[in-house]
């Protein structure tokens, strides 16, 4: 029996437990005194707000009851925005917009600025440039990197056969000094900055190139402070995203060295992004989505925990990141997966309320996005964005209308941002009330159905032997492929319609393109010379740095720590290069 | 049974620091489907990774799936490639959804490649296009080897279409190599293993002896209903195997029973007379009654098994546990490893035939175990 078994335990308890509590609000008169004032007292702190219009409202939407069986089964079925099972939210407030002139003053840091925009592209500078470019647009400092394909197969720009994809679909970081101009001019030791990266496979050497970086700008005082988030979920990549550069026990060997640091070093820091999105836009059904990410996410619990890492300590650290597409489970599937989540952690593993949130980034879908009339993608965005808000993402990175063709130009990431915008500070939507959508009968069915999809997905799991061995068998990556090739051939085949490709396409002929966004060879091999430059430069000094990192791999130390030293004379490419010689190559898996 | 035409073979593949397998994988399922035998090379490869398999494996056409940029360079680098081996009768073709432009496509069209798939363009389109475009009959044009003393992977991938299409191959006279020619079947049920084994054998062999040459002969099944197509996946897992001195052909079974095709005896023949030292031939995931290498074909043969075959029962009923020199079980860190183990090795003490029994966890790098199976084995 694997930990599923026991989390989908867990969660028939938890319903039985609740439907006790419904019995005791209709039986037991002590149980329902307390339950009554109780919600007298939530009823009574809701404030009143008022909109531009001069509408009065509550500013926390509860289910208009006086029942006592109703409102035990909210109270401890749904929880209130904040509390578990934390249904409705993470926490309470959300996307509520300060009154304008409140006495509470929100320390910056504190904002939970929701707009994220996934970026990169070229050489380092030009990322730089799209970074000061997007966070004139927003609140607060939020950056999000893209790297190219060269960077997310931990190779360097100068290895053989890669010329042609340097910074192409994300930026070229090759050394500490690339890292150093990516971020140039951000205040990294500021605690109202926060840094996302996208990468997986070598993750490990990418945060200490992001750590060297950052110390030596701000010094080595800046460790602790430093905010966000790096992906490093090596179990999607063997079963979605093809980026494995190591065989997958070696790499979770690495992975929890890193977390098993920036617990203890760098408590403000994500170290892993526990994510579905590659496998919805792999193909995925959205149940397999939400059932192998809360899968592989207890396993990574399971494996720190193993490691001896304090579950109150690192849980607190997870989050997540999910596809947000147009089919109805979208309508609630982050919320599905947060009680899932919670009653987990909780009940399974003994995690306490910090550890126990399920703390989300959604993107909309990329696969959702058609080259054919291709504005209407800003349609199809602003749809899913609406769904996202609905089920109270933490935070969100809308698409550009020129998915399909192009890292975003200018012109479609600002309206991608601005549809984020519009959404949470122009239409009154999600300023005013918490809580607006949660708890109508569609949303309860919806929610009901996929919870029950989900779990039985966990007993596929199960039988196999748990995710790790599930991996093994191919199980997660064969289902996802036959629900990618049904997915197209319901294009096809009209049963799904996409506007503008198999209903209502234009006739008139070709369609014009957007401006792609390249980058020059030139400038590529610009990328090669400085990385040429920076080895020339090192050479006396790499070869050494990397026998002492083999030293620590071979003895069984943290890894991690020591990555923080080479890669102040190694590049990426020569720090893979020695790691696979000591662990091997990932095997792929067809 | 045997189509008029041959089925199509062609190798697809994704490009170097690109994952994007989502849209290859839905092609191939579709291909298959109707019939074509798709070699699939899997996702971050290179140019030359991709032109030797498509070399070596003579197929029609090689179909690339391109999303991470770089396309017109990186198609252009692989008909550029095939060219230079004296390949260009192979065929390059692809997509890449929107990534790559109409104005593209008039480069890399230009620049010898057949055709781009757009996004949205419909499954059954590429399926008429593959069928029409690489679908005729063709012609095998053996290349004159009478003073050869050396083949080209090109030449001999000729030699092996020929074998496969039963036409007479000529006389060669090469040098067979110092050290002798040994031919090793491996055998064994699905999911047990064996490429993985075959690819660490092979690193192995290649790390011993600087100048050996390997040839690998890797059969996977056709479909009885679906027309007769198949995916031949053997190459997309191989790490070490993607090496110039290393000849990899994989066979669909067309029909044929038993773990390996028609043309296979044919095929070992060819290999045998060109130079390796060491032949490996993978068959198809094999059932319990298969006993696949017989009348000589190969010099040893060696049956993998993972841990969880069933029961002892079952055991009774593996036909190839009475003819393997060698049996393998791999995957002995799975639990229950140690049961089969004991029962295994009262089967082969049954048989009275001095059999060997080894254990191997070939997804570990540098197993143990390996090394004792490549020392049994191939350097005795
Ligand atoms: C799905 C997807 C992903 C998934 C891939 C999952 C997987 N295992 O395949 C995930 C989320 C993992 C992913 C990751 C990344 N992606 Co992506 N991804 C896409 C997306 C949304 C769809 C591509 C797709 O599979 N479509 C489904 C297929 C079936 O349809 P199609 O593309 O229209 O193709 C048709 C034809 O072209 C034809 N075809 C295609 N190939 C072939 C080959 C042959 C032989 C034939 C005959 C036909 C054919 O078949 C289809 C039939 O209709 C596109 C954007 C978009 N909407 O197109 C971005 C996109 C391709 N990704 C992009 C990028 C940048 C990335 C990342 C590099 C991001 C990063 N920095 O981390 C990573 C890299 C991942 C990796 N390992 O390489 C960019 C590429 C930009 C560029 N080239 O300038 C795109 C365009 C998005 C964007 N605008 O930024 N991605």
């Amino acid at each position: 029996m694997s930990i599923l078994a026991e989390i989908n335990k867990a969660i028939g308890a938890h319903a039985r437990q609740v439907e006790r509590h419904v019995e005791s609000a209709r039986k037991d008169p002590v149980f329902r005194r307390k339950l009554l004032k109780r919600w007298k007292d939530v009823r009574g702190s809701v404030q009143t707000v008022t909109t531009p219009t001069g509408l009065k409202l509550p500013k926390l939407a509860l289910p208009p009851t006086e029942e006592p069986a109703e409102i035990a089964r909210y109270l401890y079925g749904e929880g209130l925005p904040g509390e578990f099972p934390f249904l409705n939210s993470a926490y309470p407030e959300m996307y509520l917009e300060p009154a304008p002139n409140s006495e509470i003053r929100i320390p910056k840091s504190e904002i939970e600025e929701p707009t994220r925009l996934f970026a990169g592209l070229g050489l380092a500078d030009d990322t730089n440039k799209r970074f000061h470019y997007l966070t004139g647009q927003q609140r607060t400092v939020r950056l999000s990197t893209a790297f190219d394909g060269p960077t997310l197969y931990g190779m360097d720009s100068d290895a053989e056969g890669v010329l042609g994809k340097i910074g192409e679909g994300g930026v070229a970081i090759d050394t500490v000094e690339d890292m150093e101009r990516l971020f140039a001019g951000f205040p990294l030791n500021d605690s109202n900055c926060s840094v996302s990266m996208t990468i997986n496979g070598p993750a490990p050497t990418i945060l200490a190139l992001y750590i060297a970086a950052a110390k030596r700008k701000f010094g080595a005082g800046v460790v602790p402070k430093l905010r966000g988030t790096i992906q490093a979920d090596i179990l999607k990549e063997v079963q979605a995203q093809n980026e494995n550069l190591f065989p997958l026990d070696a790499s979770l060997r690495f992975l929890t060295d890193m977390v098993e640091y920036t617990t203890h070093h760098m408590s403000r820091w994500y170290p892993i992004s526990i994510s579905g999105y590659h496998i919805a836009e792999a193909g995925s059904t959205p149940i397999q989505q939400a059932a192998y990410t809360l899968s592989n996410g207890f396993t990574y619990v399971e494996l720190f925990r193993k490691r001896g890492i304090d579950i109150n300590k690192f849980g607190p650290r997870l989050s997540f990141f999910l596809d947000g597409s147009l089919d109805i489970e979208y309508l609630v599937l982050p919320r599905v997966c947060r009680k899932i989540w919670a009653i987990g952690m909780r009940d399974v593993f003994g995690a306490d309320a910090r550890a126990q949130m399920f703390k989300l980034h959604i993107q909309t879908s990329g696969r959702s996005l058609v080259a054919q009339d291709f504005k209407n993608n800003l349609t199809r965005t602003a749809v899913e964005l609406l769904m996202a808000c609905i089920n109270a993402t933490n935070s969100c990175h809308s698409n550009s209308a020129d998915e399909p063709f192009t890292t975003p130009s200018e012109e479609y990431v600002r309206l991608a941002a601005h549809g984020q915008a519009i959404l949470l500070e122009e239409s009154g939507l999600f300023k005013h009330m918490m809580n607006t959508f949660g708890g109508s009968p569609g949303i309860k069915h919806v929610e009901k159905a996929v919870e029950e999809a989900i779990l039985a997905e966990f007993d596929q799991i199960d039988r196999l032997g748990g995710v790790l061995s599930a991996v093994e068998h191919r199980y997660q990556r064969s289902q996802i492929q036959t629900a990618a090739h049904r997915y197209e051939q319901q294009i096809h085949s009209g049963v799904r319609p996409i506007i503008g490709l198999n209903r209502y396409a234009d006739t008139k002929g070709e369609q014009a393109e957007p401006k792609v966004v390249r980058t020059p060879l030139g400038k590529q091999k610009r990328q090669v010379q400085r990385l040429r430059d920076f080895k020339r430069r090192h050479a006396k000094q790499s070869p050494k740095a990397l026998d002492r990192l083999a030293s620590v791999v071979e003895n069984g130390g943290n890894v991690f720590a020591e990555l923080i030293e080479t890669v102040e004379t190694c590049s990426l490419g020569q720090i893979t290069e020695r790691l696979q010689q000591i662990v091997g190559c990932y095997r792929p898996t067809v | 049974m045997m189509a008029a035409h041959p089925p199509i073979r062609i190798l697809t593949a994704v490009p170097i620091c690109d994952g994007h397998d989502s849209a290859i994988n839905t092609v191939n399922m579709e291909l298959i489907r109707h019939g074509v035998e798709v070699i699939y090379l899997g996702y971050h490869r290179s140019v030359k990774a991709m032109v030797r398999a498509a070399i070596q494996e003579d197929v029609r056409t090689l179909g690339i799936s391109s999303y991470n940029g770089g396309h017109v360079e990186f198609f252009s680098e692989v008909v550029k490639l095939l060219r230079k081996h004296g390949a260009g009768d192979i065929h390059v073709f692809g997509g890449g959804g929107g990534t790559i432009t109409r104005a593209d496509e008039v480069v890399m069209t230009r620049r010898g490649v057949d055709r781009i798939f757009f996004a949205g363009t419909s499954l059954s389109e590429i399926v008429a296009y593959v069928k029409k475009q690489y679908g005729g009959q063709r012609k095998v044009a053996l290349p004159s080897l009478s003073k050869a003393t050396h083949l080209t992977n090109r030449q001999l991938a000729k030699l092996l279409t020929a074998a496969e299409t039963n036409i007479p191959i000529p006389s060669l006279k090469l040098q067979p190599p110092t050290g002798g020619c040994r031919t090793i079947g491996i055998a064994g049920p699905g999911g047990a293993g064996k490429t993985t084994l075959i690819d660490e054998l092979v690193l192995r062999h290649l790390t011993l002896k600087p100048h050996a040459r390997v040839a690998i002969l890797s059969h996977d099944p056709s479909g009885s209903v679906s027309g007769g197509g198949a995916l031949l996946g053997d190459r997309a897992p191989m790490i070490y195997s993607q090496d110039d001195r290393v000849f990899m052909r994989s066979l669909a079974s067309r029909g044929h029973d038993g773990g390996l095709a028609a043309c296979t005896r044919r095929c070992v023949q060819v290999l045998q007379r060109c130079g390796f030292e060491l032949i490996l031939i993978e068959t198809v995931g094999i059932g319990q009654e298969a006993v696949p290498f017989r009348g000589g074909l190969t010099d040893r043969t060696v049956l993998v098994m993972s841990p969880d075959y069933g029961s002892r029962l079952q055991l009774q009923k593996i036909a190839m546990l009475d003819v393997a020199d060698l049996v393998v079980v791999n995957k002995s860190d799975l639990g229950g490893a140690k049961t089969a183990l004991s029962e295994i090795a009262q089967r082969l003490e049954s048989n009275q035939r001095g059999q060997q029994l080894l254990t191997t966890v070939a997804k570990q790098h540098r197993n143990a175990g390996v090394d004792e199976l490549f020392n049994k084995l191939v350097n005795p």
